[in-house]
């Protein structure tokens, strides 16, 4: 059982083509890594399968309907999408903007209930962020910032999570924080996670399966141990290298050659 | 469950209750505020009254010929359209500012006033027209300028930058042409126009005036009820759409909003500046960063609008426009403005 997949899906901007003719499953229960060099079209189907993007052709479905059938709130209350650059208002503090996270569950009139104070609460714990409750978005280091939208993102109290580039902007310690943190979200919540990323290093580390994409198009999918070869990153990022385990975890560690 | 709430969720109470219990005396204040000044506005001049004789005759509690004849006939347009103008202006601006994300974005600057300023100076000078037919014309310049905006921005829907672009260059094609109508114009017209240019309450018609308070008491509850996707879109479009938002639906809500009221405050009283502009970024202050509450901001607008118009009228060797006092202290603000947010690169 599948609860997010996309059948034929092609997408675009304007009069670009950027992904055509797709078929994508995400394993519930899973964490997902999107990865592909630059400009291949990762965001693009993320941004697709998030509702952001209306397919030229093909669907996506969540729950065996068509997502264009669904509602924005409907599907909001599913699937949450963390952007690549997500816009703060300025001068927001933490927990004002955590709290947006809970707008799909709220009504026109209804107001703040237990539930979503006691999701807000919730998605501060886990990620971390309790202590800032009170501090604007603007004061916080990069990591703390991420972790913040992360915590909005968590919020929103959906059981599928996407997240464009989550780690781009973040130096390694931070990086590697910030997926220990979805991994721990997707272990002890179950929660569906999918990451756009570009360090394949951590994808394989992290991650439960890959989707690794080229030129609008899925070269490769699967367990990181299975696909990633040196044939495969040499097609997707035309990098020449060896492949060696990871010597912590054993998973593909891909070393320039 | 455990008896003792984990500390995240015990310090976002505490947090939450803060900021509410903010957010209620702000408001309160404020309201308490422009009751006040709506008041006084009526007890001075002259002919001095006390709160007690301006409130009677308002609310028709008493019947006294005299007062009654001050305070009906000529104090209360005056307050009445003070009020319901600042209203508009203050939650209009602070709309725009947050839907288009700019501090700077405020209809005012976004050539809306502008398109009321050639409509309503067209009217003057070519048509000869005056009175309600001029509002009615500034009505329709403003609204064909947001739409035009709305349209030359359009692109996969409308993004703030942009907007705001086009907006100030709207504005200032307006303007030139506003200056070109005026050079073709007999000495009395052009003072005429002049003097509607400036903006003031003391020239609202009694209709123009109902047609504001019912638009107001329509808008101003739309405009709250809009507050929440307004929250959502504040954080970006793909944000908001995640977050279950119909994005361009209720930015056209919005927008027409914004529009309406601004366009009603124009015809009403002319292109009075910066009180939309400054409103906003007031009743942030005053509730907490990022807070952007309409109903306070709208509160704001009218407490500066009121205040504006005693300066103007009472405190003044002789009585000026009320855009003249609040154009001598927005502007300031606004040089403040611009040297600050592109410090911060804020800007854009």
């Amino acid at each position: 059982m599948t609860r997010l997949r996309a059948e034929g899906l092609s997408l675009g901007y304007d009069d670009k083509n950027i992904v055509s003719n797709l078929d994508v499953t995400v394993l519930d229960g899973k964490v997902t890594a999107i990865v592909g060099a630059n400009a291949c079209g990762k965001s693009t189907l993320l941004r697709g399968l998030a509702r952001l993007l209306a397919p030229r052709s093909g669907a996506v479905y969540l729950d065996g309907k068509a997502l264009t059938d669904l509602s924005t709130l409907d599907v909001a209350k599913v699937l949450g999408l963390l952007p690549q650059t997500p816009i703060a208002p300025d001068g927001i503090t933490v927990a004002d903007l955590v709290a947006r996270g809970r707008y799909p569950h709220q009504g026109w009139f209804r107001r703040w209930t237990e539930r979503d104070h006691t999701a807000v609460a919730g998605a501060l714990e886990a990620t971390g962020t309790a202590d800032l409750v009170d501090r604007p978005i603007r004061e916080l280091s990069g990591g703390q910032r991420q972790r913040v939208w992360v915590a909005m993102a968590l919020a929103q109290d959906t059981d599928l999570l996407l997240l464009d580039e989550p780690t781009t902007y973040l130096d390694i310690n931070h990086q590697v924080e910030l997926l220990r943190l979805l991994c721990k979200l997707n272990a002890e919540a179950g929660k569906t996670i999918v990451i756009v990323m570009h360090d394949l290093n951590l994808a394989c580390r992290f991650c439960d399966h890959v989707i690794a994409m080229c030129e609008g198009s899925i070269v490769a999918e699967g367990a990181p141990t299975d696909v990633i070869t040196a044939e495969l990153v040499e097609k997707v990022f035309g990098l020449s290298c060896m492949i060696v385990p990871d010597p912590v975890a054993g998973t593909p560690m891909i070393v320039p050659a | 469950m455990t008896v003792l709430a984990p500390p995240a969720a015990r310090t976002l109470t505490v947090t939450r209750r803060r900021r509410s219990v903010r957010a209620a005396v702000v408001t309160v204040a404020l309201a308490v505020a422009v009751a006040a000044l709506f008041v006084v506005t009526m007890m001075v001049g002259s002919f001095r009254l006390s709160a007690w004789e301006v409130i009677a005759s308002v609310l028709h509690l008493e019947d006294n010929p005299s007062v009654d004849f001050v305070v009906r006939g000529l104090r209360l347009p005056t307050a009445a359209s003070g009020l319901t103008v600042g209203l508009a202006l203050g939650a209009s601006g602070t709309i725009f500012q947050q839907l288009l994300r700019n501090p700077l974005a405020s209809p005012d600057f976004v050539g809306i006033s502008s398109g009321a300023g050639l409509a309503a100076v067209g009217g003057i000078v070519l048509l000869n027209l005056g009175g309600l037919a001029i509002s009615g014309l500034a009505l329709g310049g403003a609204i064909l300028a947001a739409t035009l905006m709305y349209v030359l921005a359009w692109r996969d829907g409308v993004t703030g930058y942009r907007f705001i672009l086009i907006g100030i260059g709207v504005a200032v094609f307006f303007d030139g042409l506003i200056g070109y109508v005026l050079t073709r114009a007999q000495l009395s017209q052009a003072r005429q126009a002049m003097h509607w240019l400036a903006g003031s309450v003391g020239q609202a018609s009694d209709t123009e005036l109902k047609v504001l308070t019912a638009a107001l008491i329509v808008l101003l509850p739309l405009a709250v009820l809009l507050q929440r996707p307004l929250r959502a879109l504040e954080l970006g479009d793909d944000t908001a759409r995640a977050l279950g938002t119909r994005t361009e639906l209720s930015r056209a809500g919005l927008l027409a909003t914004g529009v309406v009221l601004v366009a009603l405050a124009v015809s009403v009283a002319g292109p009075i500046v910066f009180v939309a502009l400054i409103a906003g970024p007031i009743a942030n202050r005053l509730l907490g960063p990022a807070t952007g509450g309409i109903l306070p901001a709208a509160l704001v607008g009218a407490v500066l609008l009121l205040t504006a118009d005693l300066v103007a009228v009472h405190l003044m060797p002789t009585p000026l426009p009320t855009g003249v006092v609040t154009g001598a202290v927005g502007a300031p603000y606004l040089l403040w403005l611009l040297a600050t947010t592109n410090r911060q690169g804020a800007g854009g």
